[in-house]
């Protein structure tokens, strides 16, 4: 749980990349590991501070049991193993950082506008899946005086919250979790919940009651207080229908995302059914050099499984590496050929 | 997939699966709320938020609730 991978995440904004790719859920990390194969210099961008799209997002706890080679695998290991496959030929992932225009500026380049830099690549992979996710934010009074410095939406780094008095919003997985993982470092952890049940796994929620996390079931959070810096929160029980006021330095609102398919739509991209951007058999958008795959593409046939849009990203990406070097084959041979970084060394029992 | 709103929302309606839905594909009907099949992601957030148990995968629904599937259907004239 919560093992954190070491990730490059250069900004330099005079590079020119081979591809980037927009979006790091399944279908975003597996391209990029076929970019590094295929020696692509590559961009991953992220909106989320965390890579794994609607995995991390909405069921990072859940078992998959249609990956192949695994009988069942956790959402939560899956991307960490994605993770580790596509970062191991150098790719940048920039996380928190959501693209919001790419226009392709005549000389096979195309520039990226995010939220926070400008890149330039030859080629784009839009894995955009439903849109970029966003934290629901918390509806309580004051909270926009404190965000970012008091009031989070997601845990960067534990150690931020060391010897805090941390409160925590919600009733799910990543609620659950990050009370008993700030638990051991925080002064105190007060977890906030509207009904009297958590939706999170049931060993995490076993665990949670065991814990010194003090829970205030059937209460909202209403308004936060503080001069300069966060100082209390006023919580209201419904049940005894009672308002208390507690001292905190910490609010972490976990009440889940809204997907925003966001800027996409004026991009200029040619739409198929709903809000999914057509492909052509290669994966090929309407605009040269950008490639869609996964969830936001659509297909003949669209059928939005993990292995397919695996299918998908490989094709796209192998397409985007003929498409930038034009000596170059569409077929990136044997991957069992290649050098790899990440290769498993097998011992070697001594005689 | 899609998920199946059933009984025990007639009448209810609390909403809290709409507040959850990160597609915002729950809609409210005249009597209870819908789940627009072809909005649905299948992320399941909505079943394990509603107060009441009434949201089903749709390959769980109750033998006795079978028939919200095609009221389903029909209220988004599918």
């Amino acid at each position: 749980m919560f093992t954190e991978i070491p990730i490059r995440a250069s900004s330099n904004e005079d590079e020119l990349y081979d591809i980037a790719i927009i979006g790091a859920g399944p279908t975003g990390l597996f391209a990029a590991y076929y970019a590094g194969m295929r020696q692509m210099k590559t961009l991953i961008l992220d909106a989320l501070p965390e890579a794994g799209g609607q995995i991390t997002a909405l069921y990072p706890e859940k078992y998959i049991y249609d990956v192949p080679g695994f009988v069942a695998i956790q959402g939560r290991e899956l991307v960490q193993r994605l993770t580790e496959q596509a970062l191991q030929f150098g790719a940048d992932l920039h996380l928190s950082e959501r693209v919001l225009d790419l226009s392709s500026n005549g000389e096979r380049q195309i520039s990226i506008i995010s939220s926070r830099h400008h890149y330039r690549a030859r080629s784009v992979l839009i894995s955009a899946g439903i849109g970029a996710f966003a934290p629901n934010r918390l509806p309580a009074s004051g909270i926009e005086r404190f965000e970012g410095r008091g009031v989070h939406y997601s845990v960067k780094e534990k150690a931020t919250f060391a010897g805090q008095q941390v409160m925590i919003v919600g009733g799910g997985d990543s609620a659950v979790d990050w009370a008993l993982a700030l638990e051991q470092i925080s002064a105190s952890v007060t977890l906030v919940h509207r009904r009297d049940q958590f939706r999170a796994h049931e060993q995490s929620v076993a665990a949670l009651f065991n814990s010194s996390v003090r829970l205030k079931l059937c209460c909202e959070l209403n308004e936060v207080h503080g001069e300069t810096a966060l100082e209390a929160a006023t919580i209201f029980d419904s049940r005894a229908q009672t308002s208390e006021i507690l001292p905190v330095d910490t609010v972490i609102g976990m009440l889940g995302f809204k997907a925003d398919p966001g800027p996409i739509r004026n991009w200029g991209l040619a739409f198929g059914r709903g809000r999914a951007i057509q492909i052509g058999p290669n994966c090929e958008t309407s605009l040269p050099g950008v490639y869609a795959a996964g969830c936001i593409a659509d297909s003949p046939v669209k059928l939005d499984l993990i292995v397919l849009h695996f299918g998908q990203a490989a094709l796209a990406v192998n397409s985007a590496k003929a498409y930038i070097d034009p000596h170059a084959e569409l077929s990136p041979g044997h991957s069992s050929d290649m050098p790899h970084p990440g290769r498993k060394v097998h011992a070697v029992a001594a005689p | 997939m899609a998920y199946i709103i059933t009984e025990p929302c007639i009448g209810m309606q609390n909403a809290a699966c709409m507040a959850v839905c990160p597609v915002d594909c729950i809609y409210e009907g005249p009597d209870q709320h819908y789940i627009n099949a072809d909005e649905c992601i299948g992320c399941g957030a909505c079943e394990s938020e509603c107060p009441v148990s009434a949201i089903y995968a749709i390959h769980s629904v109750p033998s006795n609730w079978q028939g919200f599937i095609d009221k389903n259907r029909a209220f988004f004239g599918m």
